[in-house]
């Protein structure tokens, strides 16, 4: 293999491979008439001392392969918006939880070394959090950059689509919102990926010396005892969860790829919202989803404050499933509303 | 970013803006692409092989040029000739080229 040759399997190892054979025949070809024309010109042999000449005119072959392949990126500027606005909310979320944490760690542990341990943990585990949340989204996103068809978005950005008198006219009820679906999207996927890959960070975790209570979202390690918050009921729901939550997803993006509510995606969605609430009425009338001892949690000062805590633990999630029915029968009435109703008189110009 | 930087900078951007109409104009008869690159840079356009390589492949693929592969001195090479499509646009790119230039000589008079 020549000098030539070798740079050209060089430059094709960047390329994409669908077009690598085609742009790697036509580079070499054309520097074989470089090299052909320099040596014709110079009167010096086509060798490898006039082929570095001309390499080194045609340039690096990483660099060469970037001129075919153009700007690459995970998320893409159509997207950006919606990622940034996603990011922000989920570390907004992080830190306030973490802070929380925190504050519970703290109250239980006002002398020095406590505290100190107290405050690692917290930044160890906000640093980690912040790591695998934006992980997460960058993950989620960059699948979306992916599949969404660019036509839908861009027509929300592009200024020909943009009509002024938009402004003065009344949301269109079958326009899907599309930050609201890409929200959908995202908190569900990461909804899912904590209660199936990481179950354990929902729980508490101490050290079994009673030093250093850590709170919600720590991950156990060694010379620590965890305590894990979701009972076997709960994960005996996962199957159903997780079937709700990948419907969720894919009517979600099908939805972005649609645009616009038709009669059989509202019917669809009512159905999901259906089977949603359905599943939190028998979550809620079922066995304990999750359980805390007061007298496991060795760190507190007090039994009492132990007490509590457990008991507010043990009623989280019957508030949040109470909270998660009602806001699915509102959502449910409004999509039945919006079926019934139908599209709106078309828009006029108010008189002045 | 020094003085000269700049100026580089900002006559890159207006030539690269010249370029597709310089190379439609170039494609009635099919060229293979280094010989296109010779013929832009005897008529005083140099152009560099990472941005004309690239650009015949855009353009092909928004249809304003057509490809083939030919075997030459028992060399292959991949001949450029222009589209129908490149063909309609060209004389429509040519007039509105004349309205800058006619536009920003009154300007810069």
């Amino acid at each position: 293999m020549n000098l030539l040759d070798k740079y050209v399997t060089e430059v094709g190892k960047h390329l994409p491979g669908k077009t690598r054979a085609d742009i790697e025949a036509e580079i070499r070809s054309t520097l074989q008439d470089m090299l052909d024309e320099r040596s014709a010109a110079t009167g010096k042999p086509a060798d490898d001392a006039l082929a570095v000449e001309v390499l080194k005119e045609y340039g690096a072959p990483a660099k060469v392969a970037q001129s075919y392949r153009g700007a690459q990126y995970l998320v893409g500027p159509r997207l950006y918006p919606f990622f940034e606005m996603v990011t922000k909310i989920v570390i907004s979320v992080l830190l306030g939880v973490t802070l929380l944490s925190f504050g519970l760690n703290f109250a239980n542990n006002t002398s020095g070394p406590g505290f100190v341990e107290a405050l690692g943990q917290f930044l160890v585990q906000l640093v980690s959090g912040i790591i695998a949340a934006f992980g997460n989204i960058v993950l989620v996103f960059a699948i979306l950059e992916r599949v969404l068809p660019t036509t839908d978005l861009e027509k929300e950005f592009t200024e020909n689509e943009w009509d002024p008198t938009d402004l003065l006219r009344e949301p269109d009820p079958d326009r899907i919102k599309i930050s609201e679906m890409i929200a959908t999207v995202v908190f569900t996927a990461i909804g899912l990926a904590i209660l199936n890959l990481y179950p354990n960070l929902i729980g508490f975790a101490y050290t079994a010396d009673g030093q250093g209570w850590v709170g919600l979202g720590q991950n156990a390690g060694e010379g620590w005892v965890f305590i894990p918050l979701l009972t076997e009921t709960f994960f005996s729901y996962l199957p159903w969860i997780n079937l709700l939550g990948v419907a969720q997803i894919v009517f979600s993006l099908v939805m972005l790829r649609e645009g616009n509510w038709k009669l059989f995606s509202r019917i669809v969605h009512i159905g999901i919202e259906i089977a949603g609430i359905v599943l939190a009425a028998v979550m809620l009338a079922g066995p304990a989803l999750v359980s805390l001892d007061p007298s496991k949690l060795v760190g507190f000062s007090s039994t009492e404050a132990a007490t509590t805590l457990a008991n507010m633990v043990n009623l989280a999630p019957i508030i949040a499933l109470s909270v998660a029915i009602i806001v699915g029968l509102i959502e449910v009435a409004q999509s039945v509303y919006k079926l019934i109703k139908g599209k709106p008189a078309p828009f006029v110009p108010a008189t002045k | 970013m020094t003085n000269s930087e700049q100026l580089q900078n900002t006559i890159l951007e207006l030539r690269r803006g010249v370029i597709v109409l310089a190379v439609l104009s170039q494609l009635d008869e099919e060229q293979y692409g280094y010989s296109l690159l010779k013929r832009l840079s005897d008529q005083g356009l140099d152009v560099d092989q990472g941005t004309l390589y690239p650009l015949l492949r855009r353009l092909e693929a928004q249809g304003l040029l057509a490809s083939v592969w030919k075997l030459e001195e028992a060399r292959p090479r991949r001949y450029y000739v222009i589209s129908p499509e490149g063909r309609q646009l060209l004389p429509r790119l040519k007039e509105e080229w004349n309205n800058i230039v006619d536009l920003m000589g009154k300007m810069l008079e």
